[in-house]
């Protein structure tokens, strides 16, 4: 069983290097036609453009039904979506210039950077201008020069967003790495792995290791990005992915006991056991850099630093103003053990509705006025009727990436000790069961003969 | 004879691991925020010193970087001269090891 498993490991990652290796058939017609934009590549691939301003990548939301009190029949993502990881969306921190700090310095400033447009043609944007606007070469070339990805002002003081369209980085065409999808997803959420505490180095993931890359798990096809379920990423193409699937089934393993609690608990519990970054942020209080500008207070940790909080998931997601996180329980027969790494963020709640304000950050960042920011993001979204007032919001993220080696998963004592990682009683079993589930003679002789098997 | 010798590389051993101890507990972790003036690869891009200046101070220091990750950065033009780094490193001999290089940012 675990030979096939490494031989379809190897395959895969095989598969994805043979893939990579041969040159993009397009390569003599670029050099010698220069790259022109999207319109260049539709030569030879019709109709890509228009089908990848239907994706998620684009639109930046799409329909969400599995998320309590908001309209199913509405799109939502970064677009619009309000939460205290990133207390705003695209629409109240719309790229642009803050204005000047103490220090008579600004900045340019906006969530709507990681989107793959020139912000002429942003978030959502349809049409021949919209189509044109995309920067293929973001995903798709090894040789994008980033100097000249940035925020400025074009002749008539608008802010755009520069793209690399040179020939060189269009004649080096292929399949995405892992680095052309970390150029948005490492930065998410403010800074180098804040949102998501997890490292994709060759030397972190074992899957990285034997060269599997995202999107040999996610098997984008026609830019329709499979997703999971993480109870904070709402926006999806469409596609859903699991562990199990076309390389894992949902009884690996050889050891008959660990298959058993396959239908219990999911695969990451036991093959994610950390996770990191920030845990929690004060948006209502930002600290001075000493360049003069101000940055959200935020408490964090390195990549794989923090142990998970584990919970039942029915892949159902909770979503008040003061808690977005999984639902389910023990005995609805749909959820199991998930980990995820939690979060606490402090921001402005409106006193009339108690809803969670969002804040325009151009203010705070050039004085620190939070309130300020609060009063902007009001003004943007036609909000007349409101008060401000501090609290907290609890957040659930999703624990699903840098897979551990296999010696260190979760193991029978890491759950059954009495000092184990789960809170069985706080997953809904009764001192009676707990007492069982925490009696040595569960796995005792097992892990006895394990450890006589490696001394 | 034998046991001579061992003797003084015992004590050596001790004089040069206080040294080092001592050297270390002087200069051991420092942190700054500064603008990248110069970035410079080593011949075989396996490593590179970029020199930062502090944003509070104005002060130049020189960081030698050695991680995989980061070098990546500046060869694509991820990093360039002029962006401002935070920066965490580590004295060694003189030379400031980089521990920690990211770009700051906002949320
Ligand atoms: C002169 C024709 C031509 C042009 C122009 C062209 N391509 Fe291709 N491209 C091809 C052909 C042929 C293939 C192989 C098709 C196949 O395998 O189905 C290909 C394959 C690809 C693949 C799959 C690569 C892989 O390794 O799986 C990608 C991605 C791609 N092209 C992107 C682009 C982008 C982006 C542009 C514009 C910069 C572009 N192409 C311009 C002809 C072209
Ligand atoms: C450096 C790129 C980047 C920037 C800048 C950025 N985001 Fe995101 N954001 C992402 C990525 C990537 C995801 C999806 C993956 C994830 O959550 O890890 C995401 C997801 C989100 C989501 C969840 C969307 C959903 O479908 O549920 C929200 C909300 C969000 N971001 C808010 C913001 C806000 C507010 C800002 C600006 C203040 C911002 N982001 C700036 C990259 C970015
Ligand atoms: C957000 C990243 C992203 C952007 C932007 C992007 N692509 Fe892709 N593209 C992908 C991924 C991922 C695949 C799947 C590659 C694989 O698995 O082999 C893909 C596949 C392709 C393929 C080959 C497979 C197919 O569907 O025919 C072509 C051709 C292609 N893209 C062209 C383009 C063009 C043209 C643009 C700009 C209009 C573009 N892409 C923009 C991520 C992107
Ligand atoms: C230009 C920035 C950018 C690049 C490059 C990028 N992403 Fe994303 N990605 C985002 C943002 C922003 C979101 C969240 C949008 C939202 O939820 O509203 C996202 C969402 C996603 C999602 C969840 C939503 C969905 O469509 O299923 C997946 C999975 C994903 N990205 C994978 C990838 C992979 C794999 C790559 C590399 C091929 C990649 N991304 C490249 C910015 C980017
Ligand atoms: C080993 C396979 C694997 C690799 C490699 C991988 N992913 Fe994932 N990813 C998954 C699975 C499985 C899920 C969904 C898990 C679930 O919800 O059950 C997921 C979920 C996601 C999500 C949704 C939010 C979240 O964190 O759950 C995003 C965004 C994402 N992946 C982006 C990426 C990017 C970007 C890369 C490369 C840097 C990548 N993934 C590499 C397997 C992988
Ligand atoms: C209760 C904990 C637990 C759960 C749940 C679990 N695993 Fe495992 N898994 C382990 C441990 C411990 C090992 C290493 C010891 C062994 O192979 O017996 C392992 C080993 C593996 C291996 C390596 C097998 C080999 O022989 O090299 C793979 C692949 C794997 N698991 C995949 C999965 C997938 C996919 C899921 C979800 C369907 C899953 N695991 C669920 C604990 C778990
Ligand atoms: C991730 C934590 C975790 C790991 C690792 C784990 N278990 Fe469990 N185990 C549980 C949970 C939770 C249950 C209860 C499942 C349920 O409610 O169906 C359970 C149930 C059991 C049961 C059934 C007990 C009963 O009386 O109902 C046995 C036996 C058992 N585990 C043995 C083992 C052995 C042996 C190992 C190591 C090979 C192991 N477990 C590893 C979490 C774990």
């Amino acid at each position: 069983m675990s030979g096939k498993i490494v031989a379809i490991l190897v395959g895969c990652s095989l598969l994805a290097a043979t893939v990579q290796a041969k040159d993009h058939p397009g390569k003599e017609y670029v050099l010698k036609n220069g790259y022109q934009g999207p319109k260049t590549c539709e030569t030879c691939h019709p109709g890509k453009a228009r089908e990848f301003l239907g994706t998620v990548h684009w639109k930046h939301a799409s329909k969400v039904d599995h998320v309590d009190n908001i309209n199913p029949n509405e799109e939502h993502g970064m677009k619009d979506r309000i939460y205290t990881m990133c207390n705003g969306n695209d629409i109240v921190n719309n790229l642009k210039e803050v204005p000047p700090n103490a220090l008579g310095k600004t900045k340019f400033t906006g969530c709507n950077t990681c989107h793959p447009g020139d912000h002429t043609s942003d978030v959502g944007s349809t049409g021949p201008q919209a189509e044109q606007a995309i920067d293929c070469l973001i995903c798709h070339s090894s040789k994008y020069d980033f100097s000249k990805r940035k925020a400025v002002k074009d002749k008539d003081g608008k802010v755009v967003m520069t793209q690399d369209r040179s020939t060189e980085a269009a004649a080096n065409i292929g399949r995405p790495t892992i680095k052309n999808c970390m150029i948005c997803h490492e930065a998410a959420g403010g800074g180098a792995m804040i949102k998501r505490g997890f490292s994709m180095a060759k030397d972190a993931e074992v899957h990285v290791t034997k060269g599997i890359i995202c999107i040999d798990c996610h098997q984008v096809k026609n830019h329709k990005f499979p997703t999971g379920r993480d109870p904070n990423n709402w926006a999806h193409d469409g596609i859903y992915m699991t562990c199990v699937g076309e390389c894992h089934s949902a009884k690996p393993h050889s050891d008959a006991d660990y298959n058993r609690h396959t239908a219990t608990i999911a695969c990451q519990t036991c093959h994610i056991p950390k996770t990191g970054g920030a845990f929690s942020k004060d948006f209502t209080k930002w600290e001075k850099q000493s360049n003069g500008f101000y940055e959200p207070s935020t408490l964090k940790r390195e990549v794989n630093e923090t142990a998970p909080v584990y919970a039942w998931y029915n892949l159902t997601v909770s979503n008040t103003p003061h808690f977005i996180g999984p639902k389910g329980s023990r005995t609805d027969g749909k959820s199991k053990i998930y980990p995820f790494k939690i979060f606490q963020g402090k921001a402005y709640f409106n006193k009339k509705d108690g809803q969670l304000l969002s804040m325009d950050f151009a203010p705070p960042i050039a004085n620190g006025d939070t309130l300020a920011g609060v009063a902007s993001a009001a003004r943007i979204l036609g909000i007349k009727d409101y008060e401000p007032v501090p609290g907290w919001q609890t957040i659930y993220f999703g624990s699903n990436h840098q897979v551990t080696p296999k010696n260190k998963a979760l193991n029978c004592a890491n759950c059954h000790a009495l000092n184990g990682v789960l809170n069985f009683k706080e997953l809904g079993y009764s001192s009676k069961e707990v007492e069982r589930l925490t009696n040595p003679e569960l796995y005792f002789e097992k892990l006895l003969k394990l450890q006589q098997e490696n001394e | 004879m034998k046991r001579i010798v061992s003797i003084v590389m015992l004590v050596a051993l001790m004089v040069f691991s206080t040294l080092a101890f001592v050297q270390n507990a002087s200069a051991e972790e420092a942190k700054m925020v500064g603008t990248i003036s110069k970035i410079e690869m080593s011949a075989d891009k396996k490593s590179a010193t970029a020199i930062l200046k502090d944003t509070k101070s104005g002060e130049e220091v020189t960081i030698i970087i050695t991680d995989e990750q980061t070098l990546d950065k500046f060869m694509d033009k991820r990093i360039v001269e002029g962006d401002e780094i935070r920066c965490k490193y580590e004295k060694v001999d003189g030379k400031n090891n980089s521990k920690i290089f990211k770009k700051t940012a906002g949320c």
